[in-house]
């Protein structure tokens, strides 16, 4: 049984992309089947975060207009060849695509791929729609921002609204500093208005920016930075593992030795 | 005059008044002799000429808030009558309706309609059909005289998330969160059993008398009546269950315990 899974904000920004990318990269490496979807028709970005802008030849909107096989359209991934992208279309707008359109794609692929993450576009108009239409399952992610959280609020309204009841969230961007001298809202802020359960917490890391702009998903790198671990983390909790959520406040130099500590006793695959 | 026992914490009022806020019908679930009515808000518009359409997809989100809120009260394959008034409704809409009710587990047994489409399309997809005539609709209608009881008291179990408004012309109670960015108002009294974030109008067609409840009392605004007032700009150190009511100086928020309205004896 597949899982199709969502990842969605409302607010744009909060790291959506990036963490559609590290999640399915994180699982992928994990063993499993799966396949991203690119659900952002006209501002597509998963593929440039992915590395793999070069290699696309059709997109989701050719499928659906039966000018080539799902198969053809689907960018194998070299460095990772358990990971699979669904490119949308960059010259079409959100309108190009249907709800059931959507549907459709997302039950094809399930025949084949153990997770399928939908990477949403921001807002919560069409775009947004087609992006849930086939979901099972959401991931939230927001920032430690008031903005963020009133708009993930809303979204988790709708995602409930739509009969999509397991939303879990991801709390990106911490800066434990700030949140220690009180100037940023903490994890424990955000969970207590928005009131669904936490898969992940994301430190604010440069990294991030750095293997964006690379196409080279953090969690491939070698030096695994805090934020990768994160990642992993997610990744591992999605799966049905249980694991201890990351201490950010701890000092820096806690930091190496914990992730000395992580890696020496769980090497990755 | 009774004194409040406890001391009234200082409610910074907004002097100008709010907006009267004109009550578009939102839908509405109300149990009756073993079944359950839903009901459609008009799709005509007001007689002071206001518009009240809801466009369908406000409609059916509505009505799955309004379906999520209440799942517990049901019980399994209760008949639904739906009451759909003088709103056009197609086979595809209907269908999407039996499906959010069969999803509470709720069936779908009766329509009752003052439009011949929308008569054709639940006869067509087998529901029991009963066509009013425009004339009965009309006069079934709430009207907005003055001196109208209030509706029965809306209970609720839900966290009012950002962007999600209920209105109702009684009390409503709510068993949970409201967030920032949702709101609430009743003609009655508001008890918000869990954290109040949100906005809150309470006594909205102008009694004065209305009171707001809340475990957590922390408001972006409260209204009472035509009475706005804010929270106080810094968060209590600890909270208590409070409420807040009107007096000749504006809204004040008193702790629950031994609170007594100050005006009742």
């Amino acid at each position: 049984m597949s899982r199709i899974i969502v990842i969605t904000s409302g607010k744009g920004g909060v790291g959506k992309t990036t963490s559609t990318a590290n999640i399915g990269m994180a699982i992928a490496s994990r063993g499993h089947q799966v396949a991203v979807v690119d659900a952002d028709f006209g501002l597509r970005n998963l593929d440039l975060l992915l590395g793999l802008e070069n290699r696309i030849v059709y997109t989701a909107v050719d499928v659906l207009a039966g000018e080539c096989t799902l198969e053809k359209a689907l960018v194998k991934d070299k460095r990772q060849p358990k990971l699979v992208l669904l490119p949308a279309a960059q010259n079409r707008t959100k309108d190009a695509v249907t709800p059931d359109q959507m549907k459709r794609l997302v039950s094809e692929l399930a025949k084949t791929y153990e997770y399928i993450l939908i990477d949403s576009p921001a807002g919560i108009e069409m775009g947004f729609r087609n992006a849930i239409a086939g979901a099972q399952e959401a991931i939230i992610v927001t920032t430690p921002e008031i903005a963020a959280v009133r708009d993930a609020d809303r979204v988790i309204g709708l995602l409930e609204a739509h009969s999509i009841k397991r939303i879990q969230l991801v709390v990106n961007r911490i800066r434990p500093a700030m949140v220690e001298a009180n100037d940023m809202m903490s994890v424990q802020d955000v969970q207590e208005i928005l009131a669904i359960p936490l898969i992940g917490a994301i430190p604010d890391d440069e990294r991030v920016i750095v293997s964006t702009n690379r196409g080279e998903p953090l969690v491939l790198g070698e030096n695994n930075s805090l934020a990768a671990v994160a990642y992993n983390n997610i990744a591992r909790r999605l799966d049905g593992e249980k694991v201890e959520f990351l201490d950010l406040n701890a000092p820096p130099a806690g930091f190496f030795a914990r992730i000395r500590r992580f890696f020496g006793s769980k090497p990755r695959s | 005059m009774t004194v409040d026992s406890s001391v009234p914490s200082p409610v910074e009022t907004i002097p100008e008044s709010p907006p009267q806020p004109v009550l578009p019908l939102q839908v509405h679930l109300k149990g009756e002799e073993g079944r359950l009515l839903l009901l459609l808000p008009p799709e005509t518009p007001n007689l002071d000429g206001s518009p009240t359409s809801l466009t369908w997809p406000d409609l059916w989100l509505q009505l799955k808030q309004r379906l999520n809120a209440g799942e517990r009260f049901w019980q399994t394959n209760t008949p639904v009558h739906l009451m759909a008034q003088d709103r056009l409704l197609d086979g595809r809409q209907l269908q999407e309706i039996a499906d959010a009710l069969s999803e509470s587990q709720l069936k779908l047994e009766r329509v009752y309609t003052s439009r011949r489409q929308t008569a054709v399309a639940a006869a067509a997809a087998g529901y029991s059909v009963d066509q009013l005539s425009a004339a009965i609709a009309f006069l079934n209608k709430p009207n907005s005289q003055p001196g109208q009881a209030l509706a029965e008291p809306l209970y609720l179990q839900t966290t009012l998330r950002s962007g999600v408004e209920v209105r109702h012309p009684g009390t409503v109670v709510l068993l949970g969160d409201v967030n920032p960015g949702s709101s609430v108002v009743a003609d009655g009294d508001i008890i918000i059993w869990g954290r109040l974030r949100g906005l809150v109008h309470a006594g909205a067609k102008g009694n004065a008398q209305c009171l707001i409840m809340a475990l957590q009392m922390e408001p972006t605004q409260l209204r009472i009546a035509d009475n706005v007032a804010r929270a106080p700009e810094k968060p209590p150190a600890e909270f208590y269950p409070e409420v807040a009511y009107v007096t000749p100086q504006g809204i004040r928020i008193a702790r629950a315990t031994g609170f007594v309205r100050p005006n009742l004896s």
